[in-house]
């Protein structure tokens, strides 16, 4: 209902949006590792230390379903974690994201959406400084072939693109229950024992695989190995299937945050 | 002259925040019981009819909760009306409570591009104005110290030179004015007082009476979301005295 004549164009807006994005993402970055740039390499910290752990407990005994080599199951490992890992930091930074900044948003007209997002767009910023070099090294090294370096691109955008769906999703819901983190920890340790991180989808009874396949992190996960540890040229039906997934998620979540905003300022 | 903001038959009604029942564990066990009733709402603004024209300096006064600060939120764009229409002509500033959108861990220099591109410059622009900034806030040592290492006054002082920095058509004031020691309140001042002599329309929202009367030609009394009176700033200062008794 409002009517703002002046500066209204539609290129004006977006431009507004970019530069929110930007200092938004900045300012995340830098109360995260005040003046400290190696910093970013702490995010490594946790799930190479997860893969350490898999592999010494279950290695040996799973080995066996990864070509009977050690190697190919920390690769494994490691590809899970990396996936699931940048999922909780994310979505769990988003969800808080609104509440954190209602002083703000009662006293500045803001684009609310904005806060969600920016915080996927500082995770986005620490992966690519952290862990895509290693993801990198370690396609280039086992499928020497550009392709495949590429092809990568898709299930990662695939992730963010997940990542800012639940993120808005969250953030929203967060609004108008406050006890939701407590529930979220849950879901998030649900999607990360269902996703087959440290232990091969076979072993899972096929009664119980069909449920599996309701995890949205699932087809990223198994892309992301495909591309990248098998060898193999990409597979386009995998890629299709995790582009797929993560642009319904988003686009549900963008519009259950749209017909959920108007009620956000009553309770910020 | 023309007319920057109009305000049609705008009512609002907001969820009141008392009840506090927004807890998942509690919604959904009420739903199970079969206990669960839509969330209160209660009427803010009633009906509000409101023109300014460009260059008018309008005091807004009443008692607390009367819809104040609400109103003003509807005008800037931060709530939008139940019913009714807002039309707005020009830029708008909200002069803000001093300091609420500083982040305390990120340095002086950042919040002050951060804080001007929420309020609407380009990252370029605040970079420019960024020295200037800290020059009248008497802070250029302290740019690359965080925010939560400075003074409260400091931080007042870094507020008010951020959100005056800027030439608005429409200027939002609620209850901020002067802040800081003796000499830096006389420069607040001076630039209040520029703002004043410019054409720039003005919203103040006060308790100060005297303020008020002082600085605004018109005047309107809120009364639990009712706009009351309207007109003369004397007379409605008068007319909010006798209704308090």
């Amino acid at each position: 209902m409002i009517d703002r004549i002046k500066n209204n164009s539609k290129f004006f807006q977006l431009q507004r949006y970019w530069e929110l994005l930007y200092v938004l993402v900045e300012r995340n970055l830098k109360v995260r590792y005040r003046g400290s740039f190696l910093g970013v390499y702490w995010s490594l910290l946790n799930p190479l230390l997860m893969t350490g752990l898999y592999t010494a407990i279950f290695g040996s005994t799973f080995s066996s379903y990864y070509n009977n080599s050690i190697i190919d199951y920390v690769l494994a490992a490691f590809t899970g974690l990396v996936v699931i890992h940048f999922f909780s930091g994310a979505t769990n930074q988003a969800l808080v994201s609104l509440v954190e900044n209602g002083v703000l948003l009662n006293k500045i007209k803001l684009p609310m959406i904005i806060f969600p997002v920016s915080m996927v767009g500082a995770n986005v910023f620490q992966f690519c400084l952290g862990m895509l070099p290693v993801l990198v090294i370690v396609t280039l090294v086992n499928s020497r072939s550009l392709i495949n370096l590429v092809a990568l691109l898709i299930p990662l955008l695939s992730l963010t693109l997940v990542c800012t769906g639940i993120g808005l999703v969250v953030s929203a819901l967060y609004v108008f229950f406050r006890d939701l983190p407590y529930f979220y920890e849950l879901i998030t340790f649900v999607l990360w024992m269902s996703s087959p991180v440290f232990y091969p989808a076979d072993i899972v009874p096929p009664a119980v695989q069909k449920f599996l396949i309701l995890n949205p992190l699932l087809p990223i996960i198994e892309s992301i190995r495909q591309i990248s540890i098998s060898g193999a040229l990409p597979d386009i039906i995998l890629m299709a299937q995790a582009i797929i997934t993560s642009l319904i998620i988003l686009v549900l979540g963008w519009i259950c945050f749209r017909s959920w905003q108007d009620q956000f300022m009553d309770l910020l | 002259m023309r007319e920057v903001i109009r305000l049609d038959q705008v009512s609002l009604s907001r969820r009141t925040q008392e009840e506090l029942s927004y807890d998942l564990k509690k919604t959904l066990l009420s739903l199970v019981t079969g206990q669960y009733r839509k969330p209160l709402k209660k009427l803010v603004l009633d009906n509000i009819n409101l023109t300014v024209k460009a260059g008018e300096k309008i005091g807004i006064i009443g008692a607390n909760g009367s819809g104040k600060s609400t109103l003003l939120k509807i005008i800037c764009g931060i709530l939008q009306p139940t019913s009714g229409s807002v039309r707005v002509r020009g830029e708008i500033a909200p002069l803000i409570e001093l300091g609420a959108g500083f982040d305390p861990k990120l340095a002086v220099i950042d919040n002050i591009i951060l804080y001007g591109v929420m309020l609407g410059f380009s990252r370029q622009e605040m970079k420019e104005r960024a020295r200037l900034i800290l020059e009248f806030a008497e802070l250029e040592d302290y740019a690359l110290v965080p925010v939560k290492g400075l003074s409260s006054g400091m931080v007042a002082r870094l507020g008010f030179a951020i959100a005056t920095d800027v030439q608005p058509d429409i200027l939002i004031l609620d209850e901020v004015f002067a802040v800081g020691d003796e000499s830096f309140k006389h420069k607040c001042q001076q630039r209040m007082q520029k703002f004043w002599q410019d054409h720039a329309t003005i919203l103040v929202v006060s308790h100060d009476l005297n303020f008020i009367s002082n600085s605004c030609r018109k005047g309107i009394c809120l009364e639990k979301g009712k706009l009351k009176n309207e007109g003369d700033v004397e007379e409605v200062v008068k007319f909010y005295l006798k209704s308090v008794g």
